[in-house]
């Protein structure tokens, strides 16, 4: 009884350094945005300027409506897509849906590098898309709604489909049955698979460097091109709101999640 | 009766087919058209291109040469994409090693904090990774608050170089990649059948051997899952190396990078991707066989 005592307590520490390893970094960049230092090393004392100066930055306003534009198309479309190809996936069944189902992982696990460099070639050398939003947001539907499509094809598979049933044995179509019946109920599982991908987009760096071209800078892109710099306390500042969504983002989430294991 | 039942039955077979067609169009067409443009079209399209030759301004010549792919097997190509190889299986045994206590003690003594610890586990997974890099670059650089701390400590007299290093390189991959090991790993725990730890315990295993013997074997899927996700995208790596290695560690990513945007030799970077793409698919493909599948879209 003992031992596994001492076992636990040694587990647990352990627990807690990973965790301390984790998240140490990033709780003190966001401790360190609200020093004075003007390195952003180090703590001085208490300010809000770095804020003040983060909201006049005409650059980083820029930025952060670009990526705010693609990171709301994305979500729309590769939500719906990924819905319906869940929805698909899961009710059909038909030779190559295998391949179907390992192909539509290879943009997940798949370097960002690679989808990159692919894509730019792709879009500069051979279909002629303009780089900018056209570019940028189709790369991002690219590797976003694979994603949305293995989230919802996750909660289907929890689902509780007595309803559907119910509702075609009473006459309706499919089409029918899923904008009336399925879809509302799945709606939580939908809007938490909308909820990550949103943090997927707007912060995705290496893809959209890629695809981006001259001008089209988004907030990651910024805080790249300032890294050469050092460290500085406007990308502290924005390195904590990037964390504040984060979390803003994954709460929601998990209070829909609840929602949908009481109504469910 | 036999004869007059099976030409309707080959109607209605008919019929089933066509609507089966009609269902794959209507719910999978967008995600075929996404894959097949946008995906298989450009990896075909850089395979073509690793062919061809670059001239002297970095424009594409259209002459047929195996003249990339050998470069890229041979030399100081080679070498580092085996160095990357080497510094993904590190990075994910590390994670391995660090990662699994981890997950078992959530999953024995989370208690009523379980949320609370997988919470903090997955923000850092979802949050930036760009920012997470830098913040932990803003700590071990050379005016970084752990030189500060030794140096206030009088452990040492002046800072010490660790960015720039490959330990920092191998610091940056773990702290990066850790979170996408310990939920594989969760859930494959979270998933086991209480009843047969117990029925190990009866039958008098120690802990150790129940460990080894029953844990371990029946979470392969989440540790597959998770070698998945971790090993396939540090390969590739870029960013790490580019921030904590500078010029000195350089993995597979960041060649391809050079070649596609400072140097710009499309068909060699082509080349190096093609490369990359083809090991990774390699290990992907051996892996589901091996039977990762199930393992790896549930962890997603």
């Amino acid at each position: 009884m003992k031992k596994k005592k001492i076992a636990s307590k040694v587990l647990g520490a352990m627990s807690v350094l990973t965790l301390i390893f984790l998240w140490a970094p990033v709780l003190l960049i966001i401790v360190f945005s609200f020093s004075t230092n003007k390195y952003g090393v180090a703590w001085d004392e208490f300010t809000f300027k770095w804020y003040l100066k983060l909201f006049h930055n005409d650059a980083v306003r820029d930025a952060l409506i670009r990526s705010l534009i693609i990171a709301g198309v994305t979500v729309v479309v590769s939500t719906l897509i990924g819905t319906i190809t869940a929805y698909g996936l899961y009710k059909l069944n038909f030779k190559g849906k295998q391949f179907l189902r390992t192909s539509i992982l290879l943009p997940i696990v798949f370097p960002s590098i690679v989808t990159g460099s692919a894509l730019l070639v792709f879009f500069t050398r051979f279909i002629h898309i303009p780089l900018g939003y056209p570019s940028i947001i189709i790369a991002h539907i690219v590797f976003c709604s694979p994603l949305a499509v293995f989230i919802i094809l996750g909660r289907m598979q929890r689902f509780d489909w007595s309803w559907e049933e119910a509702a075609m044995d009473l006459g309706a179509t499919r089409v029918r049955t899923f904008i009336r019946v399925t879809g509302p109920q799945l709606m939580p599982g939908i809007m938490a698979s909308a909820m990550l991908i949103f943090p997927w987009s707007f912060d995705d760096f290496v893809i959209t460097y890629f695809v981006a071209g001259v001008g089209s800078t988004t907030l990651p892109i910024y805080v790249f091109s300032q890294l050469r710099f050092g460290s500085t306390p406007v990308i502290n500042t924005i390195g904590t709101l990037f964390v504040a969504l984060t979390m803003t983002g994954m709460l929601l989430m998990f209070l829909l999640q609840k929602k949908t294991k009481t109504s469910g | 009766m036999h004869a007059l039942n099976k030409p309707s039955m080959t109607q209605a077979a008919k019929r089933a087919k066509r609507k089966l067609v009609l269902e794959i169009t209507a719910y999978l067409s967008p995600i075929i058209l996404i894959i097949v443009v946008f995906v298989f079209a450009p990896l075909a399209i850089i395979l073509f291109f690793s062919f061809l030759k670059s001239g002297e301004y970095g424009q594409i010549v259209y002459s047929f040469t195996f003249e990339n792919i050998r470069a890229v097997l041979s030399g100081g190509y080679g070498k580092v994409f085996l160095q990357s190889l080497y510094l993904a299986l590190q990075t994910n045994v590390l994670c391995i090693l660090f990662g699994y206590p981890i997950a078992y003690y959530i999953t024995r003594y989370g208690g009523k904090w379980k949320t609370l610890w997988i919470f903090m586990i997955i923000v850092p997974s979802w949050s930036s990774y760009l920012i997470r890099l830098y913040a932990l670059k803003t700590i071990i650089g050379t005016n970084g608050i752990i030189n500060g701390l030794l140096m206030n400590l009088h452990i040492i007299s002046e800072p010490i170089q660790i960015l720039y290093t490959p330990f920092a390189v191998a610091l940056g991959l773990v702290f990066a990649w850790l979170p996408f090991m310990i939920l594989p790993i969760y859930a494959a725990l979270e998933g086991l059948d209480r009843s047969v730890l117990e029925a190990a315990t009866d039958l008098g295993a120690t802990p150790v051997r129940r460990f080894f013997r029953v844990i371990l074997p029946l979470t392969r899927g989440g540790l597959l899952s998770g070698s998945i996700l971790v090993f396939i995208p540090t390969v590739g790596e870029w960013l790490v190396p580019h921030i904590f290695g500078g010029s000195k560690i350089m993995m597979a990513g960041s060649l391809v990078a050079q070649k596609f945007t400072a140097v710009g030799n499309i068909p060699l970077g082509s080349s190096l991707a093609i490369m990359l793409a083809t090991t990774l698919i390699l290990i992907l493909y051996l892996t589901i066989k091996w039977g990762g599948r199930e393992a790896l879209e549930k962890a997603i």
